[in-house]
């Protein structure tokens, strides 16, 4: 079976949220996520990141960017090394998410030398559809499970304002 | 390469007019609206709606297959149809079975594809698709005039002429999902495809193509022909939840864009200068039109039907004092429009949608500037001041309320685990608001500029010690290149009603004939009075707010 990269996304950012991320870096790690596994890349990397929250990659990447988009406003091109905490395949990902062109230069040890250039927008990137990675899914469906509220009666009657029968 | 020469404009409305929600929900179709521009496109193009398959028994059960050929690719709608117990026939999420399901696929399907969207399709989100599905969608029968055609034309007659007038769909859809859901196409394997890069086109021709299915089947049932204005102001119906709400607060981008393009045409349309006399007969024309419409725009729920017979009655009133002594030929449509500015924002609304529906040349590019190829581009913001600044000037709006109060903070939005309908709750009534989804923009607004420290530090650090206010910091950092990106209230207020923002998104599909069922819930028309298949030449674009002509 295959998955939509919409699908992922939509997954992990569920499943961000379920473990403790606050929104909008549960919605980076979802973004980050679809790329990910849409490059084929390692999966047991985005596993471990869910399962270091509330601290870890999810909370610190998003922050790196803002960091480096800070770092490049206002210049055509910069550079800057970035720390990967150990993670550089998902660092990887996390700058796959950014609306101006990025690259890789060097890797450094544990840190990535990154350049961006603000006045070219990302490429398109060719991603595949994602197989291959149950486990990871099967840990993201667990987690975003959490973020959904138990049915009730009420909630059945009320909370979507409109009735279960629609003969008419 | 010729210049572009953008036309001379009127200022632009300003988001603190435009992004409230009571005036989102006032909101009607335009020619910039989805289906529209996939009408147009689909004229340019010649299409021809061919059916391949039809396989379907004498009570209308099997399925049947429709090709289209758009921009050098063909796509084909499989509609398949099944008998449904009444007790099962919902339009809620929570529905697990339907009269119709439909896929829209990409090329023409084999026996093999057939049969596996046959097996798939009924089941919805209980079942996986493929890449080459593109749109998977769902309609239930209204029961009572689809029978009524039925048993028309199988006794060699018409159906009653009020029935279709007032009803004006024998199915409603109950969703269209597109981009990737359920295993189908991610959009970005379609979205650079001719006619395809416009928000929501792959799901509107499936919409456009159930549609025409429809009228098939009746037909099919009833052993009959329909005629044709009846067939043209059958429409297809939509029942919409709130699951099309949170898509507004999510996609701040898409809804700028929206919104800018649709604001753009009206900045445009009233620089205008001159009307000439041709331009003077067509606006009293699409008055007219206007009239007819809200006379036949009957709904069952009593006070919108007073909100309807309120615009009824002013609309009446408005073009009684502008028509008889004809618009000065000079800046017309600027005076129309102010003289409106004392009138009820329903009425406001009806004639901005009026106006951009005068000028096709001005208007119909802006259609081109609606999607969101490139995702979000912020404005950084270096430090804690800068934010200060952003926050005060674009979400003062926000800052005002005391969101402690149990009338601004009362609702909550959730998913809910049955099958992960979205709904709404009362925060002091009920249980899950621990889980709620994050649509308190305005609150988290305020509680970011409640954070920042008196000194100014760099956003960085700040961010560090609060990573809580991501979010919050990343909207104000889209606020100055996206300056309609954000409904400017309060959505977990006692006060807010998503209709507004159901009706909002809906308008710019093409929606019309709205008919809420409650402050959450509506029913919609679709395509009422678009062309049918054949038709494409000769009236692909006057069917701006339909009227019945049977």
């Amino acid at each position: 079976m295959s998955w939509s990269r919409a699908e992922v996304l939509a997954l992990a950012t569920k499943a961000a949220r379920g473990a403790g991320a606050p929104p909008a870096q549960a919605a980076h790690f979802g973004r980050a996520a679809a790329i990910h596994l849409g490059q084929g890349r390692d999966a047991a990397a985005l596993g471990q990141a869910l399962d270091a929250l509330p601290a870890g990659a999810i909370m610190r990447m998003p922050l790196q960017l803002q960091e480096l988009l800070l770092a490049a406003h206002g210049t055509v091109q910069h550079r800057l090394e970035i720390p990967t905490g150990g993670q550089p395949s998902l660092l990887r990902s996390y700058l796959e998410t950014l609306p101006h062109a990025t690259e890789v230069v060097a890797a450094h040890g544990d840190s990535l030398d990154v350049t961006v250039d603000t006045t070219t927008s990302a490429p398109s990137l060719r991603l595949g559809r994602v197989e291959g990675c149950a486990a990871l899914l099967a840990q993201m469906t667990v987690l975003a499970a959490r973020t959904f509220v138990p049915d009730s009666e009420t909630s059945r009657r009320a909370g979507a304002g409109a009735g279960t029968s629609d003969n008419d | 390469m010729k210049d572009f020469i953008a036309p001379p404009q009127a200022p632009l409305r300003p988001p603190d007019t435009v992004m409230r929600l009571s005036r989102m929900g006032s909101m009607f179709p335009t020619r910039l609206s989805f289906l529209r521009t996939l009408m147009r496109f689909l004229a340019a193009e010649n299409a021809r709606i061919t059916r391949r398959s039809w396989q379907m028994c004498a009570e209308g059960y099997g399925h049947a297959v429709y090709c289209v050929d758009l921009g050098g690719y063909t796509y084909s709608l499989v509609a398949v149809s099944t008998k449904l117990d009444p007790a099962a026939r919902t339009d809620r999420v929570i529905a697990s079975a339907w009269d119709t399901a439909y896929v829209l696929y990409d090329g023409v399907p084999d026996a093999d594809e057939v049969a596996r969207i046959c097996a798939t399709a009924p089941k919805q989100e209980a079942a996986r698709f493929t890449e080459r599905d593109l749109v998977l969608s769902r309609a239930n029968k209204s029961v009572r005039l689809f029978a009524h055609v039925v048993d028309r034309l199988r006794a060699g007659r018409q159906p009653d002429a009020a029935m279709i007038r007032d009803i004006g769909y024998l199915m409603r859809t109950t969703a269209v999902y597109g981009n990737g859901k359920f295993g189908i196409a991610d959009r970005a394997c379609i979205d650079t495809r001719p006619g395809f890069s416009g928000p929501f086109m792959a799901e509107m021709l499936t919409v456009w193509l159930i549609r025409h299915f429809t009228h098939d089947l009746v037909e099919h049932v009833g052993q009959g022909r329909l005629d044709r204005n009846l067939k043209r102001h059958l429409g297809i119906g939509n029942s919409t939840g709130l699951g099309m709400a949170p898509f507004l607060v999510t996609h701040p981008v898409l809804l700028n864009n929206w919104m800018l393009a649709r604001e753009t045409a009206l900045a445009r349309v009233r620089a205008v200068a001159h009307l000439n006399e041709e331009m003077q007969a067509r606006l009293r024309q699409l008055m007219k039109r206007a009239d007819r419409h809200l006379a036949e725009w009957q709904v069952p729920d009593l006070a919108h039907q007073r909100r309807i017979d309120c615009l009824c009655t002013d609309w009446a009133a408005f073009s009684a004092k502008v028509v008889p002594d004809g618009f000065a030929p000079e800046n017309a449509i600027e005076a129309l429009i102010d003289r409106a500015l004392s009138e009820s924002e329903d009425l406001q609304e009806l004639l901005v949608a009026l106006v951009i529906e005068l000028f096709p040349d001005l208007v119909d590019g802006l259609a081109d500037c609606m999607a969101d190829p490139c995702g979000p581009v912020p404005e950084p913001i270096a430090d804690t001041g800068g934010l200060r600044d952003v926050l005060e000037r674009s979400f003062g709006w926000a800052l005002a309320l005391d969101y402690d109060a149990t009338d601004q903070c009362r609702q909550f939005w959730y998913v809910s685990e049955a099958k992960q309908e979205p709904r709404l709750g009362d925060r002091f009534a009920e249980e899950g608001a621990a889980l709620e989804s994050p649509l308190d923009v305005a609150r988290r607004m305020k509680a970011l500029h409640d954070d920042l420290p008196q000194t100014s530090t760099a956003l960085t650090v700040f961010l560090k010690e609060h990573p809580e206010h991501l979010m919050a910091v990343e909207r104000a950092a889209l606020a100055a290149r996206y300056p309609y990106a954000e409904i400017r209230d309060n959505l977990i207020g006692q006060q807010c009603l998503p209709i507004d923002m159901l009706r909002c998104k809906l308008s710019f599909f093409g929606a019309s004939k709205f008919d809420p069922k409650s402050d959450r819930w509506t029913r919609i028309t679709l395509c009422q009075g678009a062309p049918l298949a054949d038709e494409l030449a000769s009236r692909s674009d006057d069917w701006w707010l339909p009227v019945f002509e049977g």
